[in-house]
């Protein structure tokens, strides 16, 4: 987002750009050039001339001069490289000047938990981040296929829904704040509360950032698992930008070509810069054709989705003042399509669509005070209808049954303003307000008022030596619907061991705020009698975690790093089922349970030349509530999971090929059985682990055209299963859907740019 | 899944109507050939399912009765056993005490309280309700001895499954000569009522109101085969004793085990519905003691995400009380989309 990386030199140097054609032409042109140690040019480095104006270099590191500066000093920097400062020679109509890398950093900036782009390394959150080019590699159709091969990143597939829900590190989804942009995104169950991540234009995505720990402070409710934070495109062409993407793919072995059977991906991206201005539009389309398997007849075993994505967007911005509004449609269509029968068949539609306003900012008074905002309208809606098709009579009309037709609608607006005030070199203070306001109706929620949150918060970096940061934080907030726990506090450490070594040392408090649902939502029916509980306060979390990051050079061409993480989550008020006491025959929601994680987390990545290689392994501890009951239950049951990819580029061929790898371990649990006189006891149930493998290949053909093919699970992986006899009267069911099997795909990537 | 919404003025009307016009038998029973087949569209009322549909196939018609217009049923043959109702989830406790006037709610422990509630939190629902499959073979309420000093007094719930929960009752029952005698009051009131009811041997079961006193509810003892209804059912549990869990099912079909009907399922792989013929019907074993073993079977699915819907790989053969066989094949649980409006169809199975 251009917002994070506003920089208001970058802006000048555009507009000079813009302006040059005019007045290089009468005089001598001085030609350079910015290459890396391996003397490959550096796209669109940075070459800052000292009375404040400067210059970008284009794709090959390529940038003229017009004159000299005074002394001919120049300043040359470019993300991922450490900043040049160079003389050019007098006399020398052409140049080249050599970046090195950072040393530590494998090129990775990051936004999240904090106001302007800063490196990895210099962040005091351990942030992983999946760029771009991984990405790329990848060619995903959804940003589940980027996300499964994560350390510590389950996903569980609703197939009754056509969604996913997604666990983070043993929390479960709603504690995991996914943001886009920064700006928190409205689901199915409001806010921030079992997120469908798959609801998002996968070709709009440039990175992934997680962060990992509590981040309440500064997102406020329900980053108590940690946050998501998807950075989409900024589109910063110098003058326009296309981009066009096709690509088809198999759902399994089921695929018919361009539409039906399989997965059908189109987008097309335009942007376009005018002085001061700059605009883009972008729509996608997202046709999945559904998994029919050994189903037959009308049934699926994964339903066919159709998305729609539209992006529009306009920005302006001068040397102190950013502004950019971004309008993000979503379109999502689920067919339900229920199975064959002899009289009357039934389809169930559900039809979402969300609208998306963010207007967004950044003011630099001056050097050492700056501003910047975030604020969001979205509008979501979901629509499930029913349709009646007579077999007998062959007629075809949507149900008007009592329910057979409900919406959903939530409305959220979201108003964050972070001022960057920089006292001292060594300490920086940033006070911020967070306005969230969402109010939810729809079929079984009850009329409320919605709910009201305002925030402010307060952190401060303080280096009282460079090689130590201390970043405390604190948030009061006020809600006007539930309990909002007093004051959050945070402190995140950063500690330079030496020149490769850091460490990362943290404490939070993290919450998570209970839903519209779970505040008024109600059910009744022959089998259900639940009922929301609008007293139900925040669930809060104490939490450690701890980070080693070593990241050295062994020489130009080999570069290796190694994180060890560990973390421990205590959740209380944890919101839970239980039977209301007024009334034994409703069930209803308490704070009442107790819930822990614990776990390590351990990567190492090697680069070196042309191959780039990664190992990971986790062990994850979740808690188990029976432990309070029954003494032969261990307090914490742990998982493994390991994963590692590889990327290897063979230059001549300009291709890349990536190997995506992940074992996710078996998950052991408790549940409660009863003995023929109704003693409880425990027996413990294990859902199996799994395997995953994804391979793609990625190759340029001249300057504009890529070509990516590859297969995802090859493994073919479809379900596993559980032991759970399932603890309710829906019986959970001993097969889990993971995966559609084996499936290929081949897309195209046509850029052109100027 | 589905969502319902609550009881509709027509469903409301339809039941009404169809109570009040159960009294239509014909007095002069004339020989009338069964018919031969039909498509029923069952009256279960619409979403809230609000009636009982007794269905005679040979007739070709339907009876609905409200589920909640009866508390008790009394049975009519040699033995002295009642019955609660099972198509609102009644449930019911024996106190112990056989003063009705010593029995008061008051009295009552939370957990007596939450032992009568029927619902996937009570486990030991199932300790508190007459056998969903043959509720004479044991009635949650003791059979009525001679000796009055073994009839207990019950704390009987008259259900609150998709019906409105009404107050708790306290119930003795004892015997009257051939017949019984019902001592009824509300679980807190000091005083009670009786009431005599005698056996009606035309009918399997005599049926008593709190409300109305003695009503028609099920048509005569051999005029239905088939019933569809909401009512108690039972499905496995871990937690529950035994494993099974009392629960209450909205899409049950009995068949008439007291009146002579008996069912049994056939396989579409075995024989095809269209091919079934009477010879067919030899080497099936038909069940004449559980009425629920088409219970649930018709349907499939219905989780907490999906509809359910009728099995399209099975059908079933009747026999109703004289002899007729017929194949019945449910067609669907909608009309127009909309629960508790199921239909099947029927056929009298031909010779060849």
């Amino acid at each position: 987002m251009r917002r994070f990386d506003l920089n208001k030199r970058f802006v000048i140097f555009s507009l000079l750009l813009l302006a040059m054609p005019f007045w290089t032409q009468a005089q001598t042109v001085l030609k350079g050039k910015v290459v890396d140690e391996k003397g490959d040019g550096i796209p669109h480095a940075t070459i800052w001339l000292e009375n404040g104006k400067g210059e970008v270099a284009d794709e090959q590191g390529k940038f003229t001069l017009s004159q000299l500066p005074k002394d001919g000093k120049l300043k040359i920097s470019a993300v991922g490289f450490e900043t040049l400062w160079a003389t050019w020679s007098a006399g020398k109509t052409s140049e080249t000047f050599t970046l090195s890398s950072f040393t530590s950093d494998l090129k990775t900036v990051v936004v999240t938990g904090s106001f302007e782009p800063q490196s990895a390394k210099q962040s005091v959150y351990q942030v992983r981040t999946i760029g771009s080019e991984v990405i790329q590699n990848r060619a995903p159709s959804n940003i589940q296929e980027v996300l499964n091969t994560e350390l510590g990143i389950r996903f569980s597939q609703d197939n009754a829904l056509g969604s996913s829900n997604m666990e983070l590190l043993g929390m479960s989804g709603q504690n995991v704040k996914i943001l886009i942009d920064g700006i928190p995104m409205v689901g199915r169950q409001g806010t921030s509360n079992e997120i469908n991540i798959n609801q998002i234009d996968i070709n709009r995505i440039e990175r992934v950032e997680i962060v990992e720990g509590p981040m309440s402070v500064v997102y406020g409710a329900d980053a108590l698992a940690g946050v998501i934070n998807i950075i989409t495109k900024s589109d910063d062409a110098e003058k326009f930008d296309l981009k066009a993407r096709v690509q088809e793919e198999t759902v399994g072995s089921e695929y018919s070509p361009f539409d039906g059977k399989g997965s059908h991906i189109r987008s097309a991206t335009g942007s376009y810069r005018l002085k001061n201005w700059d605009f883009g539009a972008s729509f996608s389309q997202n046709n999945f054709g559904g998994w029919k398997d050994e189903k037959t007849g009308r049934d699926y075993e994964w339903l066919p989705k159709d998305q729609n994505f539209l992006n529009l967007k306009a920005g302006w911005g001068n040397e102190y003042l950013n502004l950019e509004y971004q309008l993000d449609f979503l379109d999502e269509t689920v067919f339900a399509y229920g199975p064959d029968a002899r009289l009357e068949v039934l389809d169930q539609e559900f039809i979402t669509s969300r609208w998306m306003h963010r207007l967004s900012g950044r003011w630099d008074s001056n050097t050492t005070f700056g501003l910047t905002w975030q604020g969001a309208f979205t509008d979501y809606t979901r629509d499930n209808e029913t349709w009646v098709s007579n077999v007998r009579t062959g007629e075809h009309y949507q149900s008007q049954a009592p329910g057979a037709n409900t919406t959903i609608d939530y409305n959220g607006f979201s108003w964050r303003m972070i001022g960057d005030w920089k006292i001292a070199n060594s300490f920086k203070l940033q006070p911020g307000i967070d306005l969230n306001l969402e109010e939810g109706s729809g079929e079984r929620i009850t009329d409320n008022e919605g709910i009201q949150d305002y925030a402010v918060f307060l952190s401060g970096e303080w280096s009282p030596f460079p090689s130590i940061k201390i970043k405390p934080g604190l948030r009061k907030s006020w809600n006007s619907a539930y309990d909002a726990p007093a004051l959050i506090p945070s402190l995140n450490t950063k500690f330079a061991l030496n020149e490769n070594l850091d460490l990362r040392v943290a404490y939070a408090n993290g919450f998570r705020a209970p839903s519209i649902r779970e505040l008024y939502f109600n059910f009744f029916d022959a089998s259900h009698s639940i009922t929301g509980n609008p007293d139900l306060k925040a669930e809060t979390s104490n939490s450690f975690n701890g980070s080693l990051d070593w990241k050295t050079q062994l020489n130009p061409t080999w570069k290796i790093s190694t994180v060890l993480g560990a973390f421990y989550n205590d959740v209380k008020d944890r919101i839970a089922y239980g039977q209301d006491p007024s009334d034994i025959q409703v069930t209803t929601l308490f704070n009442v349970e107790r819930y822990k994680t614990a776990g390590f987390t351990l990567s190492h990545t090697e680069s070196f030349k042309n191959l780039s290689a990664n190992l990971g392994f986790s062990y994850i501890g979740r808690y188990n509530l029976l432990s309070e009951e029954q003494t032969v239950v261990p307090e914490m049951s742990w998982t493994p999971e390991v994963n590692t990819n590889l990327t290897y580029q063979i230059l001549p061929w300009k291709t890349t090929a990536t190997l995506f790898y992940k074992y996710t371990g078996a998950l052991p649990g408790y549940e409660t059985i009863a003995d023929s006189d109704g003693n409880p006891s425990a027996k413990e149930i294990m859902l199996d682990g799994y395997y995953w493998m994804d391979i793609s290949f990625k190759k340029d053909f001249g300057k504009h055209l890529s070509v990516n093919a590859g297969a995802r699970n090859i493994l073919d992986v479809r379900q596993i299963s559980s032991t759970s006899e399932g603890g309710d009267a829906h019986g959970g069911g001993a097969q889990r859907p993971v995966g559609y099997g084996r499936s290929y795909f081949i897309g195209l990537t046509y850029q052109l740019n100027k | 899944m589905k969502q319902y919404h609550f009881l509709t003025l027509t469903a409301l009307l339809a039941g009404v109507t169809l109570l009040s016009s159960c009294g239509d038998d014909d007095p002069e029973p004339v020989i009338v050939p069964p018919t031969e087949s039909g498509l029923i569209e069952v009256d279960g009322g619409g979403a809230e399912y609000p009636n009982t549909a007794f269905i005679d196939l040979s007739k070709g018609t339907q009876t609905a009765v409200a589920r909640e217009s009866w508390d008790l049923a009394f049975a009519t043959g040699s033995e002295f056993k009642v019955l609660i109702n099972g198509t609102t989830g009644a449930m019911a406790s024996a106190t112990g005490e056989t003063d009705i006037n010593a029995v008061s709610a008051a009295g009552m422990t939370s957990a007596d309280s939450a032992a009568l509630v029927l619902s996937h939190t009570n486990p030991i629902g199932i300790l508190h309700v007459d056998n969903p499959s043959d509720p004479l073979s044991s009635p949650i309420i003791s059979a009525v001895s001679a000796n009055d000093d073994n009839n207990e007094v019950y704390i009987l719930s008259r259900g609150a499954s998709a019906v409105d929960a009404k107050p708790l009752k306290k119930i003795r029952i004892i015997r009257n000569g051939e017949g019984y005698t019902l001592q009824h009051a509300d679980a807190d009131a000091t005083e009670f009522s009786s009431v005599d009811i005698s056996k009606d041997s035309d009918l399997n079961f005599v049926y008593f109101s709190f409300e109305d006193g003695i009503i028609d509810v099920e048509p005569g003892k051999a005029a239905w085969d088939i019933a569809w209804s909401a009512g108690t059912s039972t499905t496995p549990f871990p937690s529950a004793p035994n494993g099974t869990l009392a629960y209450f099912y909205q899409d049950l079909i009995f068949h008439n085990i007291y009146g002579g009907a008996a069912a049994v399922e056939v396989l579409e792989e075995t024989i095809a519905y269209e091919a079934f013929i009477e010879g067919d019907a030899i080497g099936l074993s038909f069940n004449t003691t559980d009425r629920l073993s088409i219970g649930s079977n018709w349907r499939a699915g219905g989780g907490p995400n999906s509809a359910p819907v009728v099995k399209e790989d099975v059908y079933y053969v009747i026999k109703d009380a004289e002899e007729n066989i017929y194949k019945v094949r449910f067609l669907s649980v909608t009309k127009d989309g909309e629960r508790g409006k199921p239909s099947l169809e029927f056929e009298l199975v031909s010779e060849e």
